[in-house]
């Protein structure tokens, strides 16, 4: 029992973020939670800083043995986030970038291809001979 | 005039130039319409096809053989009388008088897509490797199982218009066979497999994809997005 409150809050907080991230992390909203978090772990970085006796109280109440520790597992979700974050930002703009390519692709091939003439989708419409084909 | 006007062959390709010109031709005669999406290739894949009867479509970066299908399939449905589209691969492991069966068979209007597999019958050619994991793919994919798939990764498939239209793929990399396959059994679609016998030529083996992509295939499954759609 000595460990149960620190392990709930750790094991929550990575379950509950872990899923609100997967399912809708890019809505405003989650926006907003990311920055309001980010803001909170900067106040409390510095208020660890200025005053670590602090930290070790909070953590002997959550059932950590030291302040130091309760750091270390802030970071290590603080780190489990940011990668998370990462990976779902890239994937973002993949798909973005994805879009565009294809959009570019396909329209440049409609163009390219109109030009070549003698194409079939062509010759479907006016038989003309495969040989008359034109790089 | 051909009896596949109605057919379009849409041939994802990255990197194929010593094969992808003899593999159009070779389709081209009895298929006369071909999309080869050129996926950022940095030989002379590009060139190679303006010199065939096919169509080009170049993307400018390289972005993947899911994302590559998923244009060609766009084209293609852009185009005039476009009925039954068919995924083929580059490197010249598919054939012709498979593709022929497969539409054969969609044109009967008894099923929307035909996928293509090498464990119906004989599978004896597939190198056992492959063989092995493929096969637990396919067993242990819930959506194959569904569909009750022999063969989940098969990169010969024809779709029939409503099919391809509906379909959106979204996994850029290898991923997409299991996201085909997924979307076939959410979508209430009338699926079914025919046996195909692939080509394990020096050259597509040596171009294959490693058993090791697995890894990212099922990585990149785990972590895609939910509720989105």
């Amino acid at each position: 029992m000595k460990y149960f409150w620190i392990q709930s809050v750790l094991l929550l907080g990575v379950l509950t973020l872990a899923v609100m991230f997967i399912r809708r992390w890019d809505t405003s909203n989650t926006r907003a939670w990311k920055r309001l978090t980010f803001a909170l772990f900067a106040v409390t970085n510095m208020y660890a800083v200025l005053r670590p006796a602090d930290v070790s109280w909070v953590a002997n109440r959550l059932g950590v043995g030291r302040g130091t520790d309760l750091v270390l597992y802030g970071l290590t979700l603080a780190v489990g986030f940011l990668t998370l974050n990462t990976l779902l930002r890239f994937r973002s703009f993949d798909r973005k970038l994805t879009e565009l390519a294809r959009s570019v692709a396909i329209s440049e091939g409609i163009r390219v291809n109109a030009q070549r003439g003698g194409l079939d989708s062509a010759a479907v419409r006016e038989p003309v001979g495969e040989e008359t084909e034109s790089a | 005039m051909s009896r596949y006007d109605d057919v379009w062959l849409v041939i994802p390709a990255y990197n194929e130039g010593p094969v992808i010109a003899d593999v159009v031709e070779r389709a081209r005669t009895t298929f006369p319409n071909i999309v080869v999406v050129d996926d950022g290739s940095t030989d002379d894949s590009a060139r190679t096809v303006l010199a065939t009867g096919a169509h080009l479509v170049r993307h400018p970066v390289n972005l993947g053989q899911g994302a590559a299908l998923q244009t060609g399939l766009a084209y293609a449905l852009a185009q005039p009388g476009t009925q039954y589209l068919a995924t083929f691969d580059a490197d010249g492991q598919h054939q012709t008088h498979d593709v022929e069966r497969m539409v054969a068979l969609l044109r009967e209007g008894t099923a929307d897509a035909v996928l293509g597999s090498r464990f119906i019958g004989c599978s004896d050619h597939v190198p056992w490797a492959k063989r092995v994991v493929l096969r637990t793919a396919a067993a242990v994919s819930p959506t194959a199982r569904r569909l009750k798939l022999t063969d989940a990764h098969n990169g010969l498939r024809v779709l029939n218009r409503e099919a391809a239209s509906r379909l959106r793929i979204t996994m850029n990399g290898m991923a997409h066979a299991s996201e085909i396959v997924g979307f076939l059994a959410r979508s209430g679609l009338r699926v079914t497999e025919l046996p195909v016998e692939i080509l394990y030529t020096a050259y597509s083996r040596a171009k294959g994809q490693s058993l090791m992509n697995g890894f990212n295939i099922v990585f990149d499954l785990s972590f895609r997005e939910r509720g989105r759609r």
